[in-house]
């Protein structure tokens, strides 16, 4: 039985380096996705455009607009007009050319109140048909205005609130990015080409063959699944690799963990390649079923949104999703250094849904070929 | 007892029965072949021997083991060659063969000693790094072939090995086979060609999943009933229903020309002249002795036509 397994690994990893197409779809695609995934997919707002009407004109209200333009977040035009400032009725139409992002807007007695002590109020537009950069935008802002009181007026509030971000200080989504797209990568490739390649072998009769012969169709699966394992771990390397010396991810904790972690996520990516095969019977629809699949679980994984944003009922699906505790645990060990302990909970459903997924896929699929 | 013993196999998809009780016995050392129609229930028959689906009812027999109980290790002693051509093609010859004899169990020595005497029969040496895919249909065959004889198996059942194939390649096909019957190998093999199964031992004719005759090619031509004329030249759908009209007797293309089946009632003098009055020259009619095809084509239309009644 070794040997007709050994002879399967073999025919499978041939049939692999055979496929031209197969290759570069397995070992280039990755890095290009993860290159382009991994600048495209930045959730950093940064060079937000503020039209800034300044009604005061003062030495103190241009402090303050100054005041904005460090650290590259805000980049200030001033709408001034032929004479004066120009009237704001000219935000909704600067809006949506996209000329400008935000509108701020400071009062005509803006230093002159300051000096007497009383309260100002100055005004700050946001366009939030984009909602992220909005709601971010605003927080930078109100920043400002904290930092602005203290500085230029001396003012310091009673209770103040010191933040301090762990694990990713300047906030870089390239470095929340990277372990999402080492996820999403290795459930594409183990589920859509197990599938494929199960359903190739049925499709071509290939399959009819190999049944007539001692070795039962479980060693010619298992040989398959242990190809595209390989391959899975094959394609996690380049993933890390690239992505730590690419775009200079911290990987903080054990890679032996992660690995071993990695195989058990296989485990159920590759039960569910098989699934897909067996309801399946062309190597199209095989393509599709697979589709479906991997973008049903980036979306529900965590990978772009917080689980906790998600709808009650959409949470409780998400718990199926192995994607999601997979997803949990590369960030947890490759961000926050955490050990075996720390992602047990995330440990045990992909136990369970490995389980469940296998001996579902192996029970049809032995009753298929029967 | 024979080698293979089918009995009373019955199979039925969902709603059409492929085989309808069909018993059969075939010796050890011998060539069967299975003709019939497409549909006639001959890739049923040869999946259930592969045991790659399994019977409603009734039993098959491999020197005297039951095929379809699980424990007997049916797969060492059997060669199976499927319809349509199912290695695979993009690994060359040589790999083809060397995952085939892997899983065999076939290694080392014992396997290069088994390839290089199967690349002798089959010629395919020169061809062993030439990609399966891009192999000519006759090559494909003996390729095929070549891997389900890798364990040297006692039974070897082919469906349809030929179709397709040129007829050089076809008849060469064929001198591999009968020196693996002279080898003591028992064949079991399909095929839609009349001169191919002439050469087996025993002919097996499958008609809607029915029997309809079994014997040597003589012995099935001799229970042909009356007598056969054969008209030669064109035989087009005219000329064809112009014969047919014929009071009592039946035409039937065959090859180029037709050839008309008369009842034992009636003699061939009685019809000749009246042949003749169709404007069809008498040097182009000749007495003929019956073949298996001639039996075949008689039974089918015989076992069409009560199958008509039923209805």
């Amino acid at each position: 039985m070794l040997r007709a397994y050994l002879g399967v690994l073999r025919k499978e990893f041939l049939q692999v380096r055979r496929d031209p197409i197969m290759l570069r779809l397995i070992f280039i695609m990755p890095i290009l996705q993860l290159v382009l995934l991994g600048y495209a997919v930045n959730l950093d707002v940064k060079r937000i455009a503020v039209d800034v009407y300044d009604y005061d004109q003062t030495e103190q209200s241009r402090r303050f607009v100054q005041a904005m333009q460090p650290n590259d977040y805000f980049i200030p035009t001033a709408m001034t007009g032929s004479e004066d400032v120009r009237p704001t009725w000219h935000v909704p139409e600067r809006f949506r050319t996209g000329d400008a992002d935000m509108a701020l807007i400071l009062p005509e007695n803006f230093s002159e109140e300051l000096a007497l002590g009383g309260n100002v109020t100055i005004g700050l537009v946001a366009d939030a048909s984009d909602a992220n950069q909005a709601s971010i935008g605003t927080g930078y802002a109100g920043q400002i205005v904290r930092q602005f009181n203290e500085r230029e007026l001396g003012i310091v509030p009673p209770l103040d609130i010191s933040v301090k971000a762990l694990y990713n200080p300047e906030g870089e989504s390239v470095y929340y990015m990277v372990p999402g797209i080492v996820a999403t990568l290795l459930t594409m490739i183990t589920v859509m080409l197990t599938a494929m390649a199960i359903v190739r072998e049925r499709e071509t009769g290939t399959l009819e063959q190999v049944l007539v012969t001692p070795i039962n169709a479980t060693v010619l699966l298992l040989g398959k699944i242990t190809t595209f394992a390989i391959l899975g771990f094959i394609e996690i390397v380049i993933a890390l690799t690239v992505g730590v010396l690419w775009f200079g991810v911290p990987f903080v904790g054990s890679p032996v963990l992660l690995f071993a972690l990695a195989a058990l996520y296989l485990f159920t990516t590759l039960g569910i390649g098989m699934l897909f095969s067996t309801m399946t019977s062309t190597q199209q629809q095989a393509m599709f079923l697979a589709w479906f699949f991997t973008v049903f679980a980036i979306l529900t994984s965590g990978f772009f949104t917080p689980i906790d944003n998600m709808p009650e009922w959409l949470q409780a699906i998400t718990v199926v999703n192995p994607m999601r505790w997979f997803m949990e645990i590369v960030r947890a060990i490759m961000m926050k250094g955490a050990g075996i302990s720390d992602v047990l909970h995330a440990v045990y459903p992909l136990v369970i849904i490995g389980i469940s997924v296998f001996s579902l896929a192996l029970a049809r699929f032995s009753k298929r070929v029967a | 007892m024979a080698f293979l013993e089918i009995d009373n196999l019955h199979y039925r998809y969902d709603e059409t029965t492929a085989l309808d009780n069909l018993s059969l016995s075939v010796d050890r050392g011998s060539i069967c072949a299975l003709v019939g129609p497409d549909g006639a229930g001959k890739t049923t028959l040869i999946r259930l021997l592969c045991r790659l689906i399994a019977p409603q009812t009734g039993t098959v027999s491999i020197d005297g083991e039951d095929l379809f109980d699980v424990a007997t290790p049916l797969t060492d002693r059997l060669g199976y060659m499927p319809q349509s051509f199912s290695l695979y093609t993009d690994l060359s010859v040589e790999e083809n063969l060397r995952f085939y004899a892997g899983v065999f169990g076939l290694t080392g020595s014992a396997y290069i000693e088994k390839r290089d005497y199967l690349y002798t029969f089959s010629r395919l040496g020169p061809f062993a790094k030439r990609r399966a895919g891009a192999l000519s249909g006759g090559m494909k065959q003996k390729l095929a072939l070549s891997c389900a004889l890798l364990h040297d198996p006692e039974l070897l059942i082919l469906d349809e090995p030929t179709t397709g194939v040129d007829p050089v390649s076809r008849r060469q096909f064929w001198a591999i086979l009968d020196d693996l019957r002279r080898a003591g190998v028992t064949i079991f093999v399909s095929t839609p060609y009349m001169d191919e199964a002439s050469r087996a031992d025993r002919i097996t004719c499958l008609f809607s999943g029915q029997r309809l005759a079994t014997g040597t090619a003589d012995e099935v031509a001799a229970t042909f009933i009356g007598s056969i004329l054969r008209i030669d030249g064109v035989a087009d759908a005219d000329r064809l229903a112009r014969l047919d009209a014929l009071a009592g007797v039946t035409a039937q293309r065959f090859g180029a020309g037709v050839h008309l089946y008369l009842p034992s009632d009636m003699s061939a003098d009685e019809v000749m002249p009246r042949v003749v009055e169709l404007g069809i020259p008498r040097s182009a009619i000749t007495e003929r002795t019956p073949s298996v095809e001639d039996r075949f084509i008689q039974l089918m239309s015989g076992a069409g036509e009560s199958e008509a009644d039923n209805v």
